[in-house]
């Protein structure tokens, strides 16, 4: 039987007392990729970052369960150490934060103990040579001066290192050339297997690098459709009109 | 020496009354000074009292200790410690800077009051990088006043980290007195409890081609309070200076409090001095993003508190410098989030 790591029923989230997602429902099992896909505004973005909890977000009515647990009863940083992850679309600058030192405080605090200098630093190239990162960006302080690749790039290497149990990708592939998506994906699929994956994205191109087990449309706030790998590839030919006229 | 009026810029936020150990001169202690753990300092400075400057003055007539540092060739990194003991106690060093150098000074001590008198000179074609770290105990007032000079084509970085004493007032006067003259500045200061800090930062273009550049983070908790005056003067003829001055404050709490108030007094045709201040609480989305990661928000705001910190010697060029004082910053704030 599956192992369940996500269970959605129902949701309804507003924003500043706007309904942007209206009645969600949504499973996701360990070792599972979901792909989320929809027009500007759709409410995908907000789905992400009411389950990461950001306090924007406001959650109405419905039922959200992670690893069997209510996701409710639990603070941002308390997701975090039971292994949500968010790849944020627009991460945010730390002046003066540099990365390997951010890198090293963010295992620590979801271990909930110190790491050895030693395994970190193993770890650490393990990741970034995996992800074609130069040793360089670990005295850079975060994202302070960033390429929008770089940030991508960064947020995938805290996936990487942080081993999350579930993965929610926002929007990961936009801003990135074609190498550069490869690479970020080679990230994706490594963590992929042991955990559940939602990957927010508008364009089928990631899907070729990350192979999406179910594939999910969103037209204003709710699920209108889910199918396989071949649904992308059809709403890359058709577009999302034919969908909307059934919703 | 007549008490001087509120009115005056350098004195309305930190009175005289407010910093002066005691109604009268009294007798002071000597700070004790150390480089890399050896007395083996000159004795005797040379004086330069400003006499319009009330500060300079007393700090002249109260005594203490007088010591010389002459730096010649290249001679690395020297570490300084100054401590200060007693009722009340006093110092002036005086550093003579004839070659490079990276000179770290590091006031401790629990002295009630705490008088210290930096000047230097740095000669022609020469470089000195200098910190300064304020770490006295909670309880102490300092009165702490430095003047400078930078020559020909000689470079000088000047780095504070004021995270000690209750109240304290800092004023570094800075003068670039030949053509190619270069002043990097950047002033740290985190407020606790109800301590306040006042910083007046002076820089002085005299003549033409020389640059300067002065930043200023402070990062302000509880009822604390962090005073920034900086005034940028560019004397008549001082054509081609480049000066900038920045002033941040981040406001930990609602009452905490901080005013920058940068100043420009230009009297040359061609130059470029810019200045800005912004004052802020902690971004939320930082806070959030750091939250996302496993921090908790008490984590999330001390590493944002210190990356804001830090930020300020990013002006700075000299490693060595910016590593002395930015490890400083790491253990002092790791030290208080452990309280």
């Amino acid at each position: 039987m599956s192992e369940e790591i996500l269970n959605i029923s129902n949701l309804h989230i507003s924003v500043e007392g706007t309904e942007i997602i209206k009645g969600l429902s949504l499973t996701i099992n360990k070792g599972e990729v979901h792909a989320i896909m929809g027009r500007n505004g759709a409410g995908k973005s907000t789905l992400a970052n009411a389950l990461m909890g950001h306090p924007a977000y406001s959650i109405e009515s419905g039922e959200i369960s992670y690893n069997g647990r209510p996701l409710e009863e639990l603070e941002v940083f308390e997701r975090a150490r039971a292994g949500m992850f968010l790849s944020f679309q627009y991460p945010s600058v730390l002046p003066g934060v540099k990365v390997g030192t951010f890198l090293k405080k963010s295992i620590e605090a979801v271990r909930g103990e110190p790491v050895k200098q030693k395994e970190f630093r193993t770890q650490l190239k393990a990741a970034m040579q995996l992800l074609d990162m130069d040793r360089s960006f670990l005295s850079r302080y975060v994202n302070d001066g960033f390429s929008g690749g770089e940030k991508k790039r960064l947020e995938i290497l805290q996936l990487v290192l942080l081993q999350p149990t579930l993965a929610m990708l926002d929007e990961t592939d936009s801003g990135l050339d074609i190498d550069a998506l490869r690479i970020v994906s080679k990230g994706i699929n490594q963590v992929a297997p042991q955990a559940g994956c939602l990957v927010i994205t508008h364009y089928q191109r990631l899907l070729d690098h990350v192979k999406a087990d179910y594939v999910h449309v969103m037209i204003d706030g709710k699920i209108v459709k889910s199918g396989g790998p071949e649904l992308a590839h059809k709403l890359e030919e058709q577009g999302y009109d034919w969908l909307e006229a059934d919703a | 020496m007549p008490m001087p009026p509120r009115a005056k810029h350098l004195w309305r936020y930190t009175p005289w009354p407010r910093i002066q150990p005691q109604d009268g001169v009294p007798v002071a202690d000597k700070i004790v000074f150390t480089v890399n753990g050896n007395n083996n300092l000159e004795t005797g400075a040379p004086r330069v009292v400003l006499e319009s400057d009330i500060a300079r003055v007393f700090l002249s007539e109260i005594g203490g200790s007088s010591h010389t540092l002459n730096i010649e060739g290249d001679v690395g990194l020297v570490h300084i410690q100054a401590r200060a003991s007693g009722h009340v106690a006093a110092g002036h060093l005086h550093i003579n800077c004839k070659g490079n150098s990276t000179v770290i000074l590091h006031l401790t001590g629990e002295a009630d009051w705490s008088g210290l008198y930096i000047s230097g000179a740095v000669a022609d074609n020469c470089k000195l990088a200098y910190g300064f770290i304020n770490e006295l105990s909670n309880n102490c007032k300092l009165l702490h006043c430095e003047d400078w000079s930078v020559a020909r084509d000689s470079t000088m970085e000047i780095a504070a980290l004021s995270v000690g004493g209750f109240r304290c007032k800092s004023d570094v006067r800075t003068t670039l007195t030949e053509t190619g003259a270069s002043l990097k500045q950047a002033v740290t200061v985190h407020g606790l409890g109800a301590r306040h800090i006042d910083n007046h930062i002076e820089i002085n273009h005299k003549v033409a081609n020389c640059n300067s550049k002065l930043v200023i983070n402070s990062a302000c908790a509880g009822s604390s309070r962090s005073i920034a005056t900086g005034l940028l003067k560019v004397a008549e003829g001082a054509n081609g200076t480049d000066a900038g001055q920045v002033f941040r404050n981040l406001l930990l709490s609602d009452k905490a409090r901080a005013d920058s108030i940068p100043e420009l007094e230009v009297l040359a045709d061609e130059v470029k001095a810019a200045h800005g201040a912004a004052s802020a609480p902690v971004n939320p989305e930082q806070i959030h993003y750091l939250m996302s990661r496993g921090l908790s928000p008490q984590q999330a705001e001390a590493m944002i508190v210190e990356g804001f910190l830090i930020d300020a010697f990013s002006c700075l060029t000299d490693t060595d410098l910016k590593d002395v004082l930015a490890t400083r910053m790491t253990i002092h704030l790791e030290c208080e989030l452990k309280r």
